[in-house]
Formats: structure tokens, C-alpha cells, sequence
């Protein structure tokens, strides 16, 4: 074998062992508590606006809290430690959650009503999601797709319980996104 | 060829050369995710870990997870430059080639 042939040779086995580490799936788990967090969440500003703030506050921060957790645990047990990768999903959703605040801030101030308000929602949520597709975890893209085209529709089609099939809709992309994962884990194409 | 001279001998092995770049994409990884990544036997790995990091190229640190002991591997500021010269050797010698 030349030496060009045996460097081609190793190279191909470098590259084949990089590739099965790529893990870019997230955990389904996560997808599906966020899911229902969601669509939970989306709906008590329809159902039961006094709940709505307190929810988040606790929801939020500690669905939040306990995602961070999670993922960094289930990296460790994989073998992998990698504080840059966390530190990129942390300023992520980070900048995520401040742009959820900004949503927010028009409706505290009364200067929007609530049915606009909810559309805002969808579309910092569907920005985040997207692009945390791209950077990510690619099953995000589609939840983050699916959130930009309901926000389309919903502000042309001004459907009443706004917020409620916002939340749905995000909440459906989530598990969407979840079983498709896990059936990718499960039938160990990935890891 | 000067681009062969560039080759670093100690990475010219697959399986080094493997961990180092596996190394340069994650801060740290275990023993065992090198294994199934790697699809070699224990001695083997442990060999040519050993070798990375008899020549400095690697560190290693003991820990715990779930209370199960794991190595944990990182590469040091020399095995990234190595890693780099050795790349650039190969990026030059299949420009040439082709």
C-alpha cells in the first residue's frame, strides 16, 4: 500500500469515528416536558389569566434550571464533557427566555391586547426554535418551522383562543420533534 | 516530499491520530466513549492513549459518574499544535497529489 493510499485509508476510519459521535438530537425527554410546559403554559392566559405569571415564573426558570441539568448529566454519562457546547446552549436559551420577557413587556404595559400579544410569542418561540435548529439540535428546526407558519397563520386568520392554539401548536412541534429523536435513538442511527 | 516530513510520526497511527481529533471537537472524553467511538479493544486503546500521553500530546484526570469510575481525556496545548502541523502536512500532501 503507497503512502498516499494508507493516509487516505486512515483518514476515511478518522472521519467514519467522527461521525458516529455527532450527536445533535437532544433528549426526548426534554422535548416532551417542554412540550407540555408549553402548551400548558400558552393556555392559562385564555383559561386562567391569574395563573399565567406565576406559572412561568416557577415553569420557566426551573424547567429551565432542570433542562441544563439534565443535559449536562446525560453528556457525562455519555462519555463527553464539553463546557463550550454547554455554554453555547445556556447563552441560547438565555437570549431566548430575554425575548420572551420583551414579549411580555407591551402586554404589562397595556399597550397591546392580549390576542396580539400571544402571536409575539409564537414568533420569539419559533425564531429561538429555528435557530436553535441550525446551531443546536437539528429536530428543533421543525418545531421552530412549524411555530413560524402557525404564527402566519394566526395573524391573518385572528382565530379566537389565541393562545391557547399557540400554545398547541408549539407544544405539538416539541413532541414532534421528541418522537422523532427518539425514534432515531431507538433505532440506533445516532447517538 | 517536504509535506511528508511534516507528518508527525506519533499521529500517523489511526487510531492517535482518531483521539486527537475527537479531542480538538470535545474538551473532554471518557475511556469508554473512545472505545465505542473508535470500535477498538481496550489494550489497544489504552496503548496508544498511553503513547498520546507519554509524548505530552494528551492529559488525563480520574472522576466519578454514578458513582462508577471514569477516565477523562483532554488535549493539551502541545497535542493541538501537533495535531495542526500534522493536518497542514496532510492538507499540503493531497494538494499535491492531486
Amino acid at each position: 500500500m503507497t503512502d498516499v493510499e494508507k493516509i487516505k485509508e486512515n483518514l476515511d476510519y478518522v472521519s467514519s469515528a467522527v461521525r458516529a459521535g455527532d450527536s445533535h438530537g437532544g433528549i426526548p425527554a426534554l422535548y416532551f416536558m417542554w412540550g407540555a410546559l408549553i402548551a400548558i403554559g400558552f393556555a392559562l392566559p385564555d383559561l386562567a389569566p391569574q395563573l399565567a405569571a406565576p406559572y412561568w415564573l416557577i415553569a420557566g426558570i426551573g424547567g429551565g434550571l432542570f433542562s441544563w441539568w439534565w443535559g449536562a448529566r446525560n453528556a457525562r454519562r455519555q462519555g463527553v464533557n464539553d463546557t463550550a457546547l454547554g455554554r453555547r446552549y445556556g447563552l441560547h436559551w438565555t437570549i431566548a427566555g430575554v425575548a420572551f420577557l420583551l414579549c411580555f413587556l407591551p402586554l404589562a404595559a397595556g399597550r397591546l391586547p392580549a390576542e396580539t400579544g400571544a402571536t409575539n410569542f409564537l414568533l420569539a418561540a419559533g425564531l429561538a426554535y429555528a435557530l436553535a435548529g441550525v446551531h443546536l439540535e437539528r429536530p428543533l428546526l421543525y418545531s421552530g418551522l412549524l411555530m413560524l407558519a402557525a404564527y402566519g397563520v394566526l395573524v391573518l386568520l385572528s382565530p379566537p383562543y389565541a393562545w391557547t392554539l399557540t400554545g398547541l401548536v408549539a407544544g405539538a412541534g416539541l413532541v414532534w420533534a421528541g418522537l422523532g429523536r427518539r425514534a432515531a435513538l431507538r433505532g440506533g442511527s445516532v447517538r | 516530499m517536504k509535506a511528508l516530513s511534516g507528518l508527525d510520526p506519533i499521529l500517523e497511527h489511526r487510531v492517535r491520530l482518531g483521539i486527537c481529533v475527537l479531542l480538538a471537537r470535545h474538551e473532554e472524553i471518557s475511556f469508554s466513549r473512545f472505545k465505542e467511538q473508535l470500535q477498538v479493544t481496550d489494550g489497544n486503546l489504552g496503548a496508544q492513549l498511553r503513547r498520546l500521553e507519554e509524548q505530552g500530546y494528551i492529559g488525563l484526570r480520574r472522576d466519578f459518574v454514578e458513582r462508577k469510575p471514569v477516565t477523562w481525556y483532554r488535549l493539551t496545548a502541545a497535542g493541538r499544535q501537533a495535531l495542526d502541523r500534522h493536518l497542514d502536512a496532510l492538507r499540503q500532501l493531497i494538494s499535491a497529489a492531486e
